[in-house]
């Protein structure tokens, strides 16, 4: 059937709920209202009250509370009503879950999951994409989907998973994109990568709503005859460093794109992993594209300008081709 | 700086009191909860809310402390804590425990033993340089570490923090799992990773492991506790918060989840006066930390925490509201930390005055006067036998800790996450029943905040 993103992360939660007694969602303003993105809409009237709690605006007590509930074997699914403000329990999942198992053997089933990312106009503090706080974080993976399909197995395979993953929905993506879903039980492996396009000329290595971007410049590119490759990485931790080496060997240029700030940001360990695993592969210099190095701005004009674009890929991929 | 003259009026429950608030039974104010429907656990009876804080204790000492200047005899100003009130108040005797008998007093009595020669044993292994890092002492604070662990059931859970490593034992940890800890062994607890009391077990001790950051296992306790009744048990969850923890936010964020929620969380305020090196006068305002609770809307006692008896009383009827599925309950324990803040800190900031004030006050001391003198309990020669039977059992484990290698290199690797095979996740009380309703999953298309 064909799915919006949205539509099918809140499928795959459900599906998980009705499978599994010990699944459970917590957040702020998830019940009657059923989530700021209706992603829980209609899930307190299933699943009842119990399973369906709205909590008080108290991340770190989210977080705790989650944590909590899996030591006893529960398997929560807490929600951020905008990843902005997982910063608020920042020390709960870095220092509590993160740790957890590595220093006293306790696993933590949970999901942290929620909206990121810009393209909506909504400021400062409703457009980041967080997720690198985390990749540098040992003991959590961090799931950022890309297409319906990935987001219902990815969601599905995140509640399944013995470890706490923080799945990063791309808020832009959530009502623009539909895409083919089975109606059956299937997962989508944590840690796996897809190749989103083949080409030969050239790899971009991205994930969540950059795909697109790089989907809508291979389109553009195609006139120019550069057949790009498009690597969606789906999971930016544990990095699937196979399918990282395999397109850069394959293509011998790379380009890296992502969202968010460029300094300190996943293009710069992508960048590392290829110099390690294929070093002499490499026809051109590791180019990326990213955010700036700022907050994300809020109006419309500077938003575009801060974010990546389908202009840029162009751009940096006919720069790279001439290399 | 102007040296203060005046202390602050409202500050740490070591000052005198309004006692005509103060009930003098130990109960709890009784919060009936029966009834409310689980999709509303806030319950807005005003009955619930508890305005009276009871105090169990039989002594409110009015000892403050603030800041003042010293002259040395070169005549250089020194800022120093300085502290006034009745520091020569007679010590007050062990209130009878409405619960605890005979053997239950001894029982806890030996534990308090065992922390404390587990202590000194770790203080001599410090000075042996068989220690990695700092020793943290529970000095002072055995009797609450030891009566409120004491009143916890085998299903109940807790999270002990630095100072409570005589809960540790109480819940079945050997000596020589706290020494092994600290002494980074391969066989500790956490097989080297971690030092102190800092590990857990969530098979059959249902202990979860503290951080260092202060304040995150009070929500983390509070979701233990949903996660049992999620399974339909109801639980009491233990931990504990020292007078300078309590000034983090998450405190706050845990206990009010908890309140709300209405879950079996025991909360010890262990007031022991000194955070580190601040007085407890510069870390909040109000008289009694307990007088939090009715911010909360929960519970609030205030106990003695140098007396198990009222440590374990005020403990127990918690630990009873939460297995009767009412709610949290805050139990304030005053006490003085007796010892720096580990062991580099010789807390030379700490007026003496008011260690020889606490030091009379020493909880061993007291308890062990009650059983021998008061109560007859115990005659000599079985105190006696009863202290050498802990110092062998502390000799013994301090042998298994020493003898303990120390983990390999490579052992740092690995673990990170629970691989398959690693853990079988199983809800730890039953499968949680589901009640089937019947909403079926339509598309959404409701209104959102950013398209």
């Amino acid at each position: 059937m064909l799915l919006t993103y949205l539509e099918a992360i809140r499928q795959g939660i459900w599906e998980e709920m009705d499978r599994d007694p010990t699944v459970f969602c917590l957040g702020e303003d998830i019940g009657i209202y059923g989530g700021a993105f209706k992603v829980t809409d209609g899930f307190i009237d299933r699943f009842g009250p119990e399973r369906v709690i709205d909590t008080p605006i108290a991340e770190s007590a989210i977080v705790g509370a989650a944590f909590g509930a899996s030591l006893t074997g529960m398997r929560p699914v807490a929600e951020f009503q905008f990843m902005d403000f997982i910063g608020c329990a920042f020390n709960q999942i870095s220092n509590m879950v993160a740790k957890t198992h590595y220093l006293w053997g306790a696993p933590a089933p949970l999901v942290l999951r929620g909206p990121s990312g810009g393209y909506v106009h909504g400021g400062p503090f409703h457009s980041q994409n967080p997720e690198m706080w985390f990749v540098h974080n040992p003991g959590l993976k961090v799931i950022c989907p890309a297409t319906p399909y990935d987001a219902k197995g990815l969601i599905k395979a995140a509640i399944r998973d013995n470890n706490p993953c923080i799945f990063f929905e791309h808020k832009y993506l959530y009502r623009r994109i539909k895409g083919e879903v089975p109606a059956d039980d299937y997962v989508v492996p944590i840690g796996k990568a897809r190749l989103a396009r083949e080409g030969r000329d050239l790899s971009i290595i991205t994930y969540a709503a950059m795909v697109n971007t790089a989907l809508e410049a291979a389109e553009v590119l195609k006139n120019d005859g550069i057949d790009l490759e498009i690597l969606d990485l789906r999971t930016v931790s544990p990095l699937d460093r196979e399918a990282i080496a395999q397109t850069v060997k394959k293509t011998n240029k790379v380009i890296i794109l992502h969202e968010h700030s460029r300094t300190g940001g996943l293009a710069g360990e992508i960048a590392a992993i290829i110099n390690e695993e294929a070093f002499d592969d490499l026809d051109g210099p590791i180019l990326r594209i990213a955010g700036l190095d700022s907050a994300i701005p809020f109006s419309p004009p500077q938003e575009e300008y801060y974010l990546p674009k389908v202009s840029d890929v162009v751009r940096e991929a006919r720069k790279l081709e001439a290399y | 700086m102007n040296k203060k003259t005046k202390s602050k009026s409202g500050s740490n429950g070591n000052r005198p009191h309004n006692g005509a608030s103060r009930p003098k039974s130990p109960l709890l104010v009784k919060n009936a909860r029966n009834g409310a429907p689980a999709s509303s656990p806030k319950n807005n009876d005003t009955s619930l809310r508890t305005y009276s804080i009871p105090d169990l204790r039989l002594e409110h000492p009015n000892l403050s402390v603030h800041q003042s200047i010293e002259k040395d005899k070169d005549g250089a100003e020194h800022v120093r804590y300085e502290v006034t009130g009745n520091l020569d108040a007679p010590v007050p005797a062990i209130r009878d425990s409405q619960y605890l008998d005979k053997k239950q007093c001894i029982e806890i009595y030996r534990y308090m033993l065992l922390n404390r020669k587990m202590e000194v044993a770790l203080e001599n292994l410090y000075k042996q340089g068989k220690v990695v890092g700092g020793v943290y002492f529970g000095l002072g604070q055995e009797a609450c570490s030891c009566a409120s662990a004491y009143a916890l059931d085998k299903d109940d859970w807790f999270a002990p923090m630095i100072r409570n490593q005589g809960s540790l034992l109480v819940r079945g940890f050997g000596a020589s799992d706290v020494m092994m800890q600290y002494m980074a062994k391969a066989d500790s607890p956490t097989r080297g990773r971690d030092g102190t009391s800092h590990f857990g077990d969530i098979e059959k001790r249902n202990m979860v492991s503290p951080i260092s950051m202060l304040g995150d296992l009070i929500p983390v306790m509070a979701g233990v506790a949903l996660g049992a009744r999620l399974q339909e048990r109801d639980i009491a969850v233990m931990t504990y918060i020292g007078d300078g923890g309590q000034s983090t936010g998450v405190t706050y964020e845990g206990i009010n989840f908890a309140a709300v929620q209405n879950l079996g969380l025991v909360l010890i305020v262990e007031s022991n006066l000194w955070a580190y090196s601040t007085p407890s006068e510069m870390q909040y305002r109000c008289r009694d930390l307990a007088e939090r609770a009715i911010g909360y809307g929960i519970p609030g006692i205030i106990v003695d925490g140098t007396d198990a008896c009222q440590v374990y009383d005020g403990a127990r009827e918690a630990v009873e509201r939460a297995r009767r599925g009412e709610g949290p309950t805050l139990i304030e324990a005053k006490m003085m930390r007796m010892k720096g803040h580990a062991i580099h800190d010789a807390a030379a900031y700490v007026p003496k005055p008011m260690f020889d004030f606490w030091k009379k006050r020493d909880p061993i001391a007291r308890f062990e006067n009650y059983l021998v003198k008061e109560k007859k309990w115990l005659n000599a020669k079985e105190n006696a036998d009863l202290i050498s039977e802990v110092e062998r059992v502390i000799e013994a484990e301090r042998e298994i800790a020493v003898n303990s290698p120390m983990p390999t290199p490579e052992s740092a690797e690995g673990g990170v996450f629970c691989e398959e095979g690693c853990h079988e996740i199983k809800p730890k009380y039953g499968m949680p029943k589901v009640k089937k309703r019947t909403g079926g999953f339509k598309e959404t298309d409701a209104a959102v905040h950013l398209k």
